[in-house]
């Protein structure tokens, strides 16, 4: 048995401690916003939060956060209101939205760190995180938006 | 093979069969047929574009498939704009069969998304269909208001009289179709475009709410009760398949359910996902040793030809030929020759390939959910693979993690891998290739020489220009069917080659059908994403030849392309052209069919290192009347971000037979920290549109290669411009 927090909710799963926290946040606990582009903590689609750190949950095995709190796109707000979400809307920043997830939730952590980024920092913050329809610059506006709201 | 089903008997879904409503069907001539909806009917006997309810929601059918481009809320747009419908009522409705009376008339009725063609593909069958249904909505209420249909306006989902009396549409719908006349398509008339409330004003996506929420679902995600996973063991080299397996152990692992034979391959079902790539890992299988793909590498095949551009061992195909260019090159002033070279190149979706299936339990139907950009080849592709008939194939077709061209193959092998899998366990399946499966297992845009030739007279015109590719025909193999019909034409191979917005009155573009030595696809851009670079590239080196301005050696061949023209000025104006100095700034004129766009960038060259960075891009396209502004300006902007990785680092490179790349990590697409600030302007065009999705990336790889030699003086010749080859122009 491995419990964490998951959303602020406190879950217990008894998927093998070495299995994929990917695979358990969705194929064991079902939420599909976090998701799978290369395994190899290359792409960030399946960023989420490991107590309020933006990590690649291709990464790290379900043993290893065992008490933590982990936040994924699905716990970022309840409705879309997070000024992230509420910010991506008014840029119309997805295309194919596979990676958007993922972006939206390194950009919360990079807020939580620093409300005021530079569109430098932003950059080379949102590096980590790809986007093959090229939504970048859409990406650094819409934080800079959100930015300007929290 | 069974007939191509037109008219499908189907059962909509279940709300549509308590209501109460009128019903269009329309095909690419128009509306066809009209019944009214009984409350409580039970389904309805055609497969509509149009449902108009009494509630007043307005269903239209979403006819291609979605993968980023915006189609998905495009293409209903357009029939919404003449129905004169309030877009708050729309419901969009996904075409989830390959029902062909809503094939794209840009692929001969085939369901098929691709090549920036859907707009342009619907743009006159929906904009007929709508205003069909707009005249009958106008005879409706005109017998019930008794007054001539003459007098009668409609405002957005209403038709209003003179004296202010208003019908709404839901109401309209309800009150019978007793004395209506179905106007012919071409009968009715259009708005004139000024008159447009939707089209060409920033309507937002409607599928951007769910996917800044996580709520969008694509393939990867579905699930079922009762479902298995399956990890694929793809055969090393194509053409092989497995000989033997060895999979007692696998057998035995706890939560394995299968290990499935496939044709070239070998797949693990077990129960969960983890499971299965965990047992793959420990699958011991001998794989035949057959392939004459084991032969060949991408140098050789760069070797090869380049040898049969020089020398071609069979006449190439004539693409585009105006007058006599080779006469007109060896008579000209001074003339020029280089070959011009591209590797491979993947299309890196983010969603790697995934596709769940569930067949019936005689083997003979399925349900499918996969991204595909083809209703009718992933029909195909189960008819095949169950030897089965349309009626038994039921699609779900998912919004896609990306496309780019990977996803439309005749035969997807993804689907068929599910399909098989399901079969054998009898239970639902979903198959997902890892990243490294979807690198190794990849479809590449085709390695390609191309040989260019000009000449140009001693007062600076260009007389003459030969452009030759040698590239496989990219058709004859993910679509044979299709190249028997088109050969030795093949559009994916040399799309771009024609230089078409150029007026040259001596010009060649010629096809060697080269041997395929790697499976291939059409990718963004299609040949326009190498040719593109040849062709412009070259240019550069044609008006130094000529001692011109590389502008203003271009404008000489646009004079009979006005909109070409104010492109070219346009772009020279937002980047300061004429003023540049010493920047390294670059410029290309390039475009995608009929779609233009002219672009300039500005580099930072490391000299040490050989790193090319982008500062600034220009922008200026016309691409016939936009339909959505905003999304038009955000596919420019991420084809030309496409565009950058194309130029400096996409690379599939081969050996024996087998895919040396891997993931991410030797696969470099365009980071955030690449991409510079982008500047677009789109010409204002009441034209027929012309497509968005490829226009921003032909001009990026030549642009840079110009700008480069702007700085250095040296040609790039080899895309992509990776340091290596960077610091080997250097040193030239």
């Amino acid at each position: 048995m491995t419990k964490f927090t998951l959303n602020g909710q406190p879950v217990e799963v008894d998927n093998p401690p070495e299995e994929l926290l990917l695979l358990v946040i969705r194929d064991g606990i079902g939420l599909k916003g976090t998701k799978y582009g290369c395994g190899a903590a290359m792409c960030g689609a399946c960023t989420v939060h490991v107590d309020g750190e933006a990590s690649f949950a291709c990464q790290l095995s379900v043993g290893d956060v065992e008490g933590a709190d982990i936040t994924t796109i699905e716990g970022l707000s309840e409705d879309g209101s997070h000024p992230l979400q509420k910010a991506w809307v008014a840029e119309q920043v997805p295309q194919c939205g596979y990676c958007q997830s993922g972006q939206i939730m390194r950009a919360a952590a990079l807020l939580s760190e620093n409300p005021k980024p530079s569109r430098e920092e932003i950059v080379d913050y949102m590096s980590a995180n790809l986007c093959r329809c090229g939504t970048y610059n859409r990406i650094f506006k819409a934080v800079e938006r959100a930015a300007q709201e929290v | 093979m069974t007939p191509q089903k037109t008219h499908a008997k189907l059962s909509r879904r279940g709300f549509l069969k308590a209501s109460v409503g009128l019903s269009f069907m329309v095909g690419a001539g128009g509306l066809i047929a009209i019944e009214t909806q009984a409350a409580g009917s039970p389904a309805l006997d055609v497969n509509p574009w149009m449902t108009i309810r009494a509630d007043g929601t307005i269903s239209i059918i979403f006819p291609s498939t979605e993968m980023g481009q915006s189609s998905y809320s495009t293409l209903p747009q357009i029939l919404a704009e003449e129905l004169d419908a309030d877009w708050g009522d729309v419901i969009i409705e996904q075409l989830n069969e390959d029902d062909r009376t809503f094939g794209n008339p840009a692929f001969g009725g085939v369901l098929y998304t691709a090549g920036s063609t859907g707009v342009e593909g619907y743009f006159d069958p929906m904009r007929k269909a709508g205003a069909q249904a707009r005249d009958v909505l106008l005879q409706i209420a005109a017998r019930e208001m008794g007054v001539d249909k003459e007098t009668l306006i409609t405002e957005p989902s209403a038709v209003v009289a003179p004296d202010g009396t208003r019908i709404s549409y839901g109401a309209l719908a309800t009150a019978g179709t007793d004395g209506v006349q179905i106007p012919k398509a071409d009968d009715v008339p259009l708005k004139s475009f000024d008159a447009f409330r939707i089209i060409g004003h920033d309507i937002p996506r409607r599928d951007v709410p769910g996917k800044s929420t996580g709520k969008a679902v694509y393939a990867i995600d579905v699930t079922l009760p009762g479902m298995a996973f399956a990890c694929i063991q793809r055969a090393p080299v194509e053409g092989e398949s497995p000989v033997s397996v060895n999979d007692a152990e696998v057998r035995a692992m706890p939560g394995v359910l299968d290990v499935v034979l496939l044709p070239d391959a070998v797949a693990v079902v077990a129960e969960t996902y983890w499971t299965a790539l965990i047992a793959r890992g420990t699958l011991d299988i001998t794989w035949s040793e057959t392939s004459p793909f084991r032969a060949y590498s991408s140098e050789n095949t760069m070797n090869l030809y380049a040898r049969e551009a020089e020398s071609p061992s069979q006449t190439p195909a004539v693409w585009a030929e105006n007058g006599d260019a080779l006469a007109a090159i060896s008579q000209a002033d001074t003339n020029l020759t280089h070959a011009y070279l591209s590797d491979y190149a993947y299309h890196a979706q983010i969603e790697p390939m995934a596709a769940v299936a569930h067949v019936d339990a005689d083997g003979k139907g399925a349900e499918v959910w996969a991204g595909t950009q083809t209703q009718s080849w992933t029909t195909n592709t189960v008819m095949e693979v169950l030897d089965t008939t349309q009626d038994r194939v039921r699609l779900n077709m998912m919004t896609m993690g990306g496309g780019f061209g990977r996803r439309t193959a005749f035969v997807q092998d993804y689907v068929r891998d599910a399909l098989l899998c399901s079969k054998s366990v009898g239970k639902p399946v979903k198959v997902i290739w890892t990243r490294e499966d979807d690198v190794k297992n990849g479809v590449f845009r085709p390695l390609a020489v191309q040989r260019m030739s000009g000449g140009v007279s001693s007062d600076g015109k260009l007389t003459g220009f030969h452009h030759r590719v040698a590239t496989p025909t990219v058709i004859g193999f993910f679509n044979p069917g299709r190249w028997n019909a088109v050969k030795p034409n093949d559009v994916i191979s040399m799309r771009g080659a024609e230089s078409k917005f150029y007026a040259i009155p001596d010009f060649l573009a010629d096809h060697v059908i080269t041997q395929r030595q790697a499976r291939l696809s059409p990718y963004r851009g299609i040949g326009a994403a190498y040719t593109g670079f040849a062709a412009e590239a070259f240019m550069d080196e044609l008006a130094e030849a000529a001692g011109r301005d590389p502008l203003d050696f271009r404008l000489d061949l646009v004079e009979g392309n006005p909109r070409g023209r104010h492109l070219l000025e346009k772009v020279a104006e937002m980047s300061g052209w004429r003023n540049r100095g010493d920047r390294a700034m670059g410029l290309a004129f390039a475009g995608y069919h009929s779609s233009m766009a002219a672009g300039v960038v500005e580099i930072n060259l490391d000299q040490d290192s050989g790193e090319i960075a982008l500062e600034n891009m220009w922008i200026a396209a016309d691409a016939g009347l936009i339909v959505s502004p905003d999304n038009a300006h955000n596919q420019i902007e991420g084809a030309a971000v496409f565009g950058i990785s194309c130029a400096l680092s996409e690379r599939i490179d081969i050996e024996a037979g087998e895919v040396m790349q891997n993931n991410f990590w030797d696969y470099d697409i365009t980071r955030a920290y690449q991409v510079p600030p982008i500047e677009i302007y789109m010409a204002q065009v009441n034209e027929h549109p012309t497509g968005v999705g490829e226009l921003g990336l032909p001009f990026v790889p030549p642009a840079i290669a110009n700008a480069f030699h702007a700085v250095t003086g040296k040609r790039l010749r080899h895309m992509p411009f990776t340091r290596d080859r960077v610091l080997d122009a250097l040193n030239s």
